[in-house]
């Protein structure tokens, strides 16, 4: 539903939040307006070093979907604070052009909160309206980074490795290489080991049940 | 429970990687002591299976030394991160107990909270009657607030945490924990709402823990957060997911209700409910 107070008037808003709270409720106010031309606002909120105001334009950005995606990618990649909002605003939308950004945030993101929402995203891109050799293609680079990212040193980034492996096997081939070697990470996450805690072998051991039983 | 501070190395060579047999060298030597201060947390960090691992932090947690501002390290910076690491390689550390007990007693609080996590940790059941004289004296002389400084006069935080993962419910060490639900500061409330809860299982801590998820300060929300997943307090589920903090402290407190709890909710929703918040 269309906001009834015009986008200028919540972008005037934003910009004249003179504290912190004022900040959080402009932004959750423009992040409800569900008008694609509040992306680019919402993008910049997320360098504001906000946190409260980030969530709300990170929960605005997912909503408005691949009309999001552009602005996002446009960001400074120097500025590591918003972009660390921007891999979980792109992991939440699932578009196939997040592809790079998410591959290189969970190969290489110092911190495992930003790595962990990459895994995720790698898991729930959208690939039906692919063609099919480019959708094969990008499940193959899906699957790559995930599988790299099982032996992450944090748990939690191997729990959503494991999540992330479930919704992908889901759009593969079965019968498949892709689908084997899926198949292998799981069974290692779900293997007892000192620094492998109950927790994420039991992830990987219900995701291996419920494609079992698909 | 408060994030513990990391102990971040003060000095790590800009972030070069050591060995472990580099470690042991520098933890050996006492010539530097931000040398040995680093290596003993890597010890810890890296749970390290090294034969002379445990016996070098029994020695360095004898050092002692004053605060040297210079170098950025605090009073009896090695031996508090020798004690630190010692409770990380539980259970390994075991023959460590005497010497941990022994610093219990040392002026320095910093210190005698840290032995407290250790022995914590360890599961050290001898600590219990020591730890429950330095919390005797209740929330108004033990838990005072101290005139010159935001501390405590005893490391309470510390010390409940310690009797709830000891673990014996013993009536004596209930009597000692249960003063401190009164306690002015609301951290110090949910260690001993934490401690209680592990150790009698009652859901009157447990909801008392929740509704420290209300909390206006978000230190206080965090605390409650850890501390219900230390205690593995499935009913907590729903006040997790809705109370507002990090994604990330919601994740570890989840984690303990899966690992640490039983009963309703049952794993299926917690892993849900993990699942949304990645």
């Amino acid at each position: 539903m269309p906001s009834p107070v015009p986008l200028k008037a919540l972008i005037d808003q934003l910009r004249q939040a003179s504290s912190s709270e004022a900040l959080v409720l402009a932004t959750r106010a423009l992040a409800s307006s569900g008008d694609p031309g509040a992306a680019p606002v919402l993008v910049e909120v997320l360098g504001y070093n906000n946190p409260g105001a980030a969530v709300a334009a990170v929960d605005g950005l997912v909503a408005l979907g691949a009309e999001a995606v552009d602005p996002l990618l446009r960001l400074d990649p120097d500025n590591y604070g918003a972009r660390a909002w921007a891999v979980r605003a792109l992991a939440g939308i699932g578009d196939v052009r997040g592809l790079e950004l998410l591959i290189d945030a969970l190969g290489s993101d110092v911190a495992a909160s930003v790595r962990r929402a990459a895994a995720k995203g790698l898991g729930n891109l959208r690939l039906d309206p692919l063609e099919p050799p480019i959708r094969l293609a990008v499940q193959q680079r899906c699957l790559n980074a995930l599988l790299a990212a099982g032996s992450d040193g944090e748990w939690v980034v191997r729990y959503a490795v494991a999540v992330a492996l479930e919704s992908l096997a889901r759009q593969l081939e079965p019968a498949s290489v892709a689908w084997q070697r899926l198949e292998e990470c799981l069974v290692a996450l779900c293997e007892a080991a000192d620094d492998n805690p109950p927790v994420v072998q039991l992830r990987a051991r219900v995701a291996l049940d419920r494609l079992d039983a698909q | 429970m408060t994030a513990r501070p990391t102990a971040a190395p003060a000095d790590h060579r800009a972030g070069e990687p050591i060995s472990e047999s580099e470690a042991i060298a520098r933890l050996r030597q006492n010539a530097d002591p931000s040398q040995q201060y680093y290596a003993a947390w890597w010890l810890g960090r890296m749970r390290s299976q090294h034969p002379e691992a445990v016996p070098l932090l029994r020695d360095a947690l004898r050092q002692r030394r004053g605060r040297d501002p210079g170098a950025g390290i605090e009073e009896n910076a090695v031996a508090r991160n020798a004690a630190r690491a010692l409770g990380k390689l539980a259970p390994a550390a075991t023959d460590a107990i005497p010497d941990l007990l022994a610093v219990l007693g040392d002026p320095d609080d910093g210190l005698r909270e840290a032995a407290a996590r250790a022995l914590g940790d360890l599961r050290a059941e001898s600590a219990l009657k020591p730890i429950c004289q330095l919390l005797a004296s209740g929330p108004n002389q033990a838990g005072a607030s101290r005139p010159d400084s935001p501390r405590l006069m005893e490391p309470c935080e510390a010390l409940l945490e310690a009797l709830g993962d000891i673990g014996i419910a013993d009536p004596a060490v209930l009597a000692v924990v249960e003063p401190f639900i009164d306690h002015a500061r609301p951290l110090i409330r949910s260690a001993a709402a934490r401690a209680l809860l592990q150790l009698t299982g009652e859901p009157r801590w447990g909801d008392l823990l929740v509704s420290l998820l209300n909390h206006h300060q978000l230190q206080v929300r965090r605390a409650a957060l850890m501390d219900l997943g230390a205690a593995g307090w499935r009913p907590a589920l729903e006040s997790i997911r809705r109370t507002p903090a990090e994604n990330s402290l919601k994740l570890i407190a989840l984690r303990g209700l899966v690992e640490q709890g039983c009963g309703a909710p049952a794993e299926d929703a917690l892993l849900a409910c993990m699942d949304e918040l990645l």
